[in-house]
């Protein structure tokens, strides 16, 4: 760990501030648009020198590996045509039809089609490979991408608007049944539903314990700071002209 | 030490903290309305009631507490000792030993129940909510056609730094599941769509 030249308890930055979501499918426009806020992320990450905090391998999304996979899946579906069901990795769902886990595999396809999801929240700035595209397309899924940064010491920290957002985009009944995944479903996904069960006025030390199961071994203190520290006010504002709150269990 | 000196003052801790819902120890949603945790408590009771439970599978061999029996007479819950069902059925009498995993009995009655829907809402808990709970859980995700793997996983998941135990995965492999009969009018959606 480097030293540290800002406060370390400084939780937000503005590099993603002023960033518009936008659902990946819909007409060319808004295609333009997120392309446009995914160069805005990057620039701003470049600024950042982010080499020299490269991201934990686990957090790094790997195009090569995950292309490897997927030609290994499909290969071995030729081969065995009645699978048993593979959910992706720390899948569980989170409260009635909100759904966590990590990146999807075309593997858990057939999982995820039980599930019937109307939208998927991607939290990683990465394009989504072509066989996830078909895949939505296929089961008529909208997708949300919200690329957020892991909680990186020193520098690299969750944006608390994009959280803002993300939750905005989880709890509205028009989006569900939707899944919230990252890369490995520990972290940024991890965030997310901590702090969605803040809405449910959990205690903290359990949403922490939460938390630590699903990121385990790679727990981060920085996470659990963040879950508590992130101001709800406007979430909470947001919720409650909708009268989504209380978020209790159908 | 004055207080000491009058008598020990014991106050229990009846309430959770103001605007802070605790619910039990490794709680989980497992599918729609069916919850997995360990032993609740007395502190846990708000965010049971907002559960409306109907029945809750008890799995470990001990008793539960009377906090939580009296829980569960005041809101009807129907608690199904499945754990101690040893006890019962073979007269074992002594030398329950609460390291013993369940068996195949014990593993089809709980399943029994939560292939039918009549008894949702319902909560599947034992001691820690770790092993014993992770074996029901396990087997029920075999009945959903899971890959051994993902079933490890999620088991695992659940374990502690402690880690999984061999004994119960060997278990949840083993286990039959066709003696587990899902009819498509008893069980819950999530059961009969798994199975079509």
């Amino acid at each position: 760990m480097g030293d540290f030249s800002e406060d370390p308890f400084q939780m937000d930055d503005d590099f993603s501030a002023s960033l518009h979501i936008a659902s990946s499918y819909s007409d060319p426009i808004d295609n333009f648009t997120a392309a446009t806020d995914q160069a805005q992320i990057r620039s701003r990450l470049a600024v950042l020198d982010l080499e020299q905090f490269p991201e934990d391998a686990d957090d790094a999304f790997d195009e090569g590996e995950h292309k490897k996979a997927t030609e290994m899946a499909q290969a071995s579906l030729v081969n065995q045509p009645n699978h048993p069901l593979t959910p992706p990795e720390n899948f569980a769902p989170v409260v009635n039809n909100i759904y966590r886990s990590s990146f999807p595999q075309t593997t858990n396809f057939s999982f995820l089609e039980r599930l019937k999801l109307k939208s998927i929240l991607c939290l990683i700035p990465e394009d989504y490979p072509d066989t996830h595209h078909q895949f939505l397309k296929n089961q008529d899924i909208k997708l949300f991408q919200l690329g957020l940064s892991g909680n990186k010491e020193p520098f690299v920290v969750i944006s608390h608007e994009l959280i803002t957002e993300a939750l905005k985009i989880v709890l509205d009944p028009a989006n569900q049944p939707i899944l919230i995944h990252c890369n490995r479903g520990k972290h940024r996904t991890g965030c997310v539903v901590g702090i969605l069960r803040r809405l449910q006025q959990w205690s903290l030390t359990i949403i922490f314990d939460e938390y630590r199961r699903f990121a385990a071994p790679k727990e981060r203190p920085m996470d659990q700071q963040f879950i508590e520290l992130y101001n709800q006010t406007e979430i909470v504002s947001f919720c409650q002209e909708r009268n989504y709150l209380p978020l209790s269990w159908d | 030490m004055t207080e000491i000196a009058n008598g020990p003052q014991v106050t229990k801790i009846t309430r959770p903290p103001k605007l802070r819902i605790i619910p039990p120890l490794n709680f989980c949603p497992v599918e729609h309305q069916l919850y997995r945790s360990g032993q609740p408590n007395i502190i846990n009771q708000s965010f049971l009631e907002d559960l409306n439970l109907k029945t809750i599978v008890w799995l470990a061999t001990e008793e539960p507490q009377e906090e939580f029996l009296d829980f569960c007479s005041q809101h009807n819950v129907n608690l199904e000792f499945v754990g101690m069902i040893n006890d019962y059925n073979y007269n074992y009498n002594s030398n329950i030993n609460p390291w013993d995993t369940l068996n195949d009995v014990t593993i089809t009655r709980s399943l029994e129940i939560i292939a039918n829907k009549e008894n949702y809402p319902l909560l599947v808990c034992c001691g820690m909510g770790r092993h014993r709970t992770g074996t029901v859980i396990g087997c029920l995700r075999r009945l959903q056609n899971w890959n051994l793997a993902s079933v490890s996983e999620e088991y695992r998941r659940f374990t502690g730094a402690k880690g999984g135990r061999i004994q119960v995965e060997l278990l949840i492999e083993s286990f039959d599941i066709s003696v587990i009969e899902v009819k498509e009018e008893t069980a819950p959606e999530f059961l009969v769509e798994y199975r079509t």
